[in-house]
């Protein structure tokens, strides 16, 4: 097989095809093939993505302007009855704020970015980098997704009930996500229950994916493809795959404990002597503990935000190499690094509770661990920022996305830094500057990771060029709206903006205008910034359009790739046709090498791929591994 | 295309596929039941009542282990016997595996079945009841001995366990949104099972349908109750209600463009106050929202209720639906039919904290002021521990101090009469002994009440004011129990699951084994690894559950 092949269509290609077409369900709805599941995976998580975006949207307008009516422009979208359940005159109550923004976060979450990260590139890319036919357990890798719509949809279909979705912000912290939606005789119909039923169901989900994905790493490697010739993406899929595997089920056990106490009555996280307004002291044993809740919570729940990173940096090591035609530098210590990074991130989780009061020890133990885990992420990102050093480096779509991620996710990196220390933490414990801070590490950062894996292997998938217009038009506006957004969180957050103000301010104004916060900050000087964040939000909403359109219209109109390697890339899936058919690989591949053998003075051209048998006067040992020892 | 290492492993991994998904799994689990193990560590450490320990019967549980271990040793035989390609005897084993697994779900069957039909009370006092509940009887009944017929019945032909609120309903009113259709029907039919009695409508419901129309009677007063007329004037409501929303939503729209002409450097907040609807102007406009529909009840009647769904007061009780029940509340008393343990830990627990003697908080207990036999089982228990502390002294001595000695009876022995001690006090003082099958039976399925009679359980009846929480022996009666269910009913889901799979092999593995008997071989493999995994989380469960 030669790089230089020109495009071969995976289906006429396919070396069995002497079987007979799959039906149109067999092939787009229920497939067992990795790379089918992966798109589904891909589109659903983007539907859901926007839906989560446009639940944003809806209290952007509560924080900036609280007094006036929703707009037609957003509110349009709701039915007449549901306006009037969840619509205070057209004004978006507290209720309908908190309602929105727990499934803001949810559906972002574990929606939106986890499956299109782990779900879609993971799928579509590692068995082709590592030269498999398929995942190791194609039907269980359906039923992952399966499950994972249905979970999505229980959740969302709690909107329009009588309760509502969820309203307990995305953490669910217990008691109040016990006694929400608490007066619906029926639990199972309450948006809260449902909440916790389809949280089980996606946990189900990325357990049989994790399980898949692991497997299929250690095992379905092509011949020659060793542990340290895998790409980086692959080590990353790998170390999301064990964060999924063993984060998840004590969440999944705390996600029953708290549906055994919304229908069992239990107190698993209720303490004794509860008392509410609407209902008095609660007809509890009591006994619970709430704090529970939050250990096994955010023993998920750190080790979640790398799952969605990885995936994003996965992307992004792929990316920069390819454009800017020299290796990853340090491709080692970035394996390693992301080795520790994995494992750290299960004893780093108790410095989201500072302020539960859980005594200094506990707290120092875990501030000394969190900042440990900044160190295997600064490595990843300086070898990243080092590979750009040198390099002739081609600015395609993709590139811009990677090149932007390295200094946004460098800014969400380091203002996490002040909240890893308990100290600060206090002070900026629940405020925006929280918010700016991981939505700087999640949007302007893992979405432009994703953003960069879509331009990239869109032509793979294709065979098509994404329209390089449309991606300046999308690029550019949302690099500035999304700075336009999140940094001022930051600057809000120091003067003391609370998180879950729904009125963005509004109330406490008129209760503390003056009121000075130790930086000397007040609420006063900052509001209007509301004014400024929001209209970002909504411009970035208009950004997205380009890529839309440019996602479904280059599938029949964008540039014809000219190759099966158009960014003559050196890893394993660029050696299979385009698009790949059911099995992947025209022949079983072989690998020779590291999988970043960029500009070698041996060579004629600037990139030597995996799969290329060597000439008889290539070293034995690859070069990158000189390269890498040399620093 | 074909995945490679399914029966075959991979060289240099040396593992099939299963194999490291099994392996995988497994971890995953580990972590899962972890999460649950650490919940119940985090829980005990921080429970504030008296944990209940050694409480579950020990026998089923014992069986239920060794039935366990037995099935991991016949599920690798039956791998095994694949191996030597065996079939008959793979049958075999695996046919004892999965029956293993049937009478380890039985047994916990029947330990569940006891809990759920077992009460717990917890007065106001913190004095733990425990015992069977009765059911209402007809009047005249003989309540000691009742046969079938003599039994109340609700609607539903099924005995009414005397633990219900019961209020002399005159009205009920409705609350529009959120009525439960099957609580209506439940009225309806108490209404007419109590006394025939009839529910409709108080007055005259008028209001306006349609925009600028004239005020009409909607319902007429005297509607007899159903859940149609209720879902009828439930949309009327909601469309009575998108439309008035819609209506002001737009005259706020107007209000605002207008606001934000004239004060064009103002920002929103600053403007709140200025911007008003004018509601008046909007009157004539606006349909009738109905956000509740009141029912008279003729004649009064008994209406009964579970204790969760009312929170019930003197005159006007609601219940969690948000209707409103107008009416007398009646004397509504938990009766115990039989009562088979009397606990004070909670309540010297409670006494301690402030300081209070224990042996006079006792005393003034509710219990011990209101029953003969609870102050006589007192005493026999007292005489009981003091024998106990003698024995103790004499078998193991004091401290170094002298005084002090090196045991004592435990909070539980102290302060605890459970069901065994009050059988031993009833058969010290004449009662006839059990049958050894008797008393096996009791391992299993708890008290024998009619073999021991109301003489060992007496009947007691707690005015509803006593009442502090009471539950069955279900997740809700306190932590113990919430987190012994959640744990074993994962665990026996896990049991059922894997014996499904392991019987699917048995019953359809035929095909397979003739296709391909190793493949069969390696699947057995792997469901057995899951199958030990499931005895082995047994093995934590049963000491940390039942015996600790």
């Amino acid at each position: 097989m030669s790089a230089h092949a020109t495009p071969h269509t995976g289906h006429d290609a396919h070396h069995d095809d002497h079987h007979h077409d799959p039906g149109f369900l067999r092939k787009y709805v229920f497939s067992t093939d990795h790379k089918m599941i992966g798109m589904q995976y891909g589109i659903t998580a983007m539907l859901f993505l926007a839906f989560g975006f446009y639940l944003m949207m809806v209290m952007r307008w509560s924080i900036a302007y609280p007094h006036q009516p929703l707009p037609e422009w957003m509110s349009w979208v709701f039915s007449d009855g549901w306006k009037s359940r969840w619509l205070q005159d057209g004004k978006v109550t507290g209720e309908t704020y908190n309602m929105f923004g727990a499934m803001h976060g949810t559906i972002m979450v574990f929606l939106g970015i986890v499956p299109l990260g782990f779900g879609a590139f993971g799928n579509y890319v590692t068995p082709l980098q590592i030269g498999a036919v398929d995942m190791a357990f194609p039907k269980l890798n359906m039923m992952s997704y399966w499950i994972y719509l249905a979970g999505g949809l229980i959740m969302c279909a709690s909107f329009f009930m009588e309760s509502g979705a969820a309203k307990s912000g995305w953490t669910n912290y217990s008691p109040l996500a016990g006694f929400a939606d608490g007066q619906i005789v029926n639990q199972w119909l309450a948006g809260q229950t449902q909440w916790l039923v389809g949280l089980v169901l996606l946990i189900t989900s990325s357990l049989l994916g994790s399980v898949n994905f692991i497997t299929t790493i250690i095992n379905l490697r092509a011949r020659g493809m060793t542990w340290m010739r895998l790409p980086f993406f692959v080590w990353a899929m790998l170390v999301t795959g064990f964060l999924l595997l063993l984060a998840f089920p004590p969440l999944e056990a705390a996600g029953i404990m708290q549906l055994m106490d919304r229908v069992a009555h239990s107190s698993f996280f209720m303490p004794s002597g509860l008392f509410t307004k609407s209902e008095g002291l609660a007809d509890l044993s009591g006994g619970g503990s709430p704090l529970l809740y939050q250990h096994l919570f955010w023993f998920l729940g750190h080790p979640e935000v790398y799952v969605l990173l990885l995936p994003a940096i996965a992307c992004v090591a792929e990316i920069i190499p390819v454009n800017t035609r020299k290796p990853l530098w340090g491709y080692k210590s970035m394996v390693y690094s992301v080795l520790v990074l994995g494992f750290l991130s299960f004893i780093v989780w108790a410095h989201h509770m500072y302020l539960t009061g859980m005594g200094p020890v506990v707290s120092t133990w875990f501030q000394v661990t969190t900042v440990l885990i900044s160190i295997p992420s600064v490595i990843l990102l300086t070898a990243m920022i080092i590979s750009l050093w040198g390099g002739s480096i081609r600015f395609t779509p993709p590139m811009l996305w990677a090149c932007a991620f390295i200094p946004m996710f460098g800014i969400g990196g380091l203002t996490g830094l002040p909240l890893a220390f308990n100290l600060v933490d206090l002070h900026l414990h629940d405020t925006y500057y929280v918010i700016g801070h991981f939505h700087y590490v999640v949007a302007p950062g893992i979405l432009f990771g994703l953003f960069a894996g879509v331009y990239h292997w869109y032509p793979k998938i294709t065979g098509r060029f994404m329209s390089p217009t449309l991606s300046h038009l999308h690029f550019w506006p949302s690099l500035v709206c999304m700075n336009l957004i999140f940094f001022p969180m930051l600057v809000q957050g120091m003067a003391g903006f609370h998180r879950r103000w729904y009125n963005g301010g509004d109330a406490y104004l008129a209760k503390a205008a003056d009121s000075v916060n130790v930086f000397g900050n007040t609420v006063r000087d900052h509001i209007d910034l509301n004014i400024i964040m929001s209209w970002g939000a909504w411009a970035l909403a208009v950004a997205q359009i380009p890529f839309f359109i440019n996602l479904f219209l280059s599938w029949k109109t964008g540039k014809k790739i000219t190759s099966d390697n158009p960014w003559n890339a050196t890893t394993l899936e660029w050696a299979t046709p385009t698009p790949p058919g059911h099995g992947n690989f025209l022949e079983e591949p072989s690998v020779y090498r590291g999988p970043y053998e960029y500009s070698r003075p041996d060579c004629d051209e600037d990139y030597l791929p995996q799969w290329v048998a060597p000439k008889r006067n290539e070293p034995a040992e690859p070069v990158a591994d000189k390269h890498d020892s040399a620093h | 295309m074909e995945i490679p290492y399914i029966v075959t492993p991979r060289k240099d991994t040396g593992l099939t596929n299963s194999k490291i998904a099994i392996w995988l799994f497994l971890a995953s689990e580990v972590m899962l039941f972890g999460g649950f193990f650490s919940a119940y560590v985090f829980l005990r450490i921080g429970a504030d009542y008296p944990w209940p320990e050694r409480t579950l019967p020990v026998l089923p549980g014992l069986i239920n282990t060794f039935v366990l271990i037995g099935s991991s040793v016949t599920v690798v035989f039956a791998w095994a016997s694949l191996k030597l390609r065996n079939w008959r005897k793979f049958q075999l084993y695996m046919g004892i595996t999965v029956a293993c697994a049937a009478i380890f779900m039985v047994l916990k069957g029947v330990e569940y079945s006891v809990k759920f039909s077992h009460q717990a009370v917890r007065l106001t006092d913190y004095t733990v009841l425990e015992g069977h509940l009765g059911y209402e009887l007809k009047e005249g009944a003989d309540s000691h001995h009742p046969k079938a017929e003599d039994y109340e019945k609700d609607h539903n032909g099924n005995k009414i366990e005397e633990n219900r609120i019961r209020v002399e309903t005159s009205a009920l009113t409705f609350n529009t949104l959120r009525f439960y259709k099957p609580w209506i029907a439940d009225l309806l039919d108490q209404a007419k099972h109590h006394g025939d009695a009839k529910i409709t409508l108080t007055g005259d419901i008028k209001g306006i349908k349609t925009e600028g129309g004239k005020e009409e009677v909607l319902f007429k007063a005297g509607t007899p109750l159903s859940v149609d007329l209720l879902e009828e004037i439930q949309s009327l409501h909601l469309a009575a209600r998108s439309h008035n929303s819609a209506l002001r939503t737009a005259a706020s729209r107007v209000e605002w463009d207008k606001a934000l002409a004239a004060n064009p450097d103002k920002q929103g907040w600053e403007l709140s106050s200025e911007v008003n609807v004018d509601m008046e102007a909007l009157k004539p406009r606006f349909l009738t929202e109905i956000q509740s529909v009141p029912f008279k009840v003729e004649p009064a009647t008994r209406f009964i209720f579970k204790p969760r769904d009312i929170r019930e007061a003197a005159t006007q009780s609601r219940l969690r639906d948000d209707t409103v029940v107008d009416g007398k509340l009646l004397e509504s008393p938990m009766v115990f039919h039989n009562l088979d343990a009397i606990d004070f830990q909670h309540l010297v627990m409670k006494a301690e904290e402030k300081g209070i003697d224990p042996q006079i908080a006792i005393q003034n207990s509710w219990i011990m002021k209101n029953s003969e036999f609870a102050r006589k089982a007192w005493e026999w228990h007292n005489k009981k521990v003091e024998a106990l502390e003698k024995r103790l002294i004499a078998d193991y001595g004091f401290e170094a101090d002298g005084k002090t000695p090196k045991r004592e009876p435990t909070h539980k022995e102290r302060y605890r009469l459970g069901w065994k001690e009050l059988a031993k006090m009833a058969e010290d003082g004449g009662m006839a002994k059990l049958s050894f099958a008797d008393k096996m039976k009791e391992e299993f399925m708890g008290p024998n009440y009619a073999a021991r009679t109301e003489k060992t359980f007496p009947h007691l009846s707690v005015p509803r004011e006593q009442i502090g929480f009471a539950s069955k022996f279900a997740p809700a009666w306190n932590t113990y129990y919430a987190i012994y269910f959640t744990i074993t009913g994962l665990h026996g889901l896990h049991v059922v699951g894997g014996a499904l799979v392991l019987a699917y092999y048995l019953f359809f593995g035929r095909k397979m084994y003739d296709a391909n008997p190793e493949w069969l071989a390696n699947r057995v493999e792997v469901g057995g690894l899951f199958w030990h995994f499931v005895d082995l989380v047994w093995i934590f469960v049963f000491p940390i559950l039942y015996l600790m």
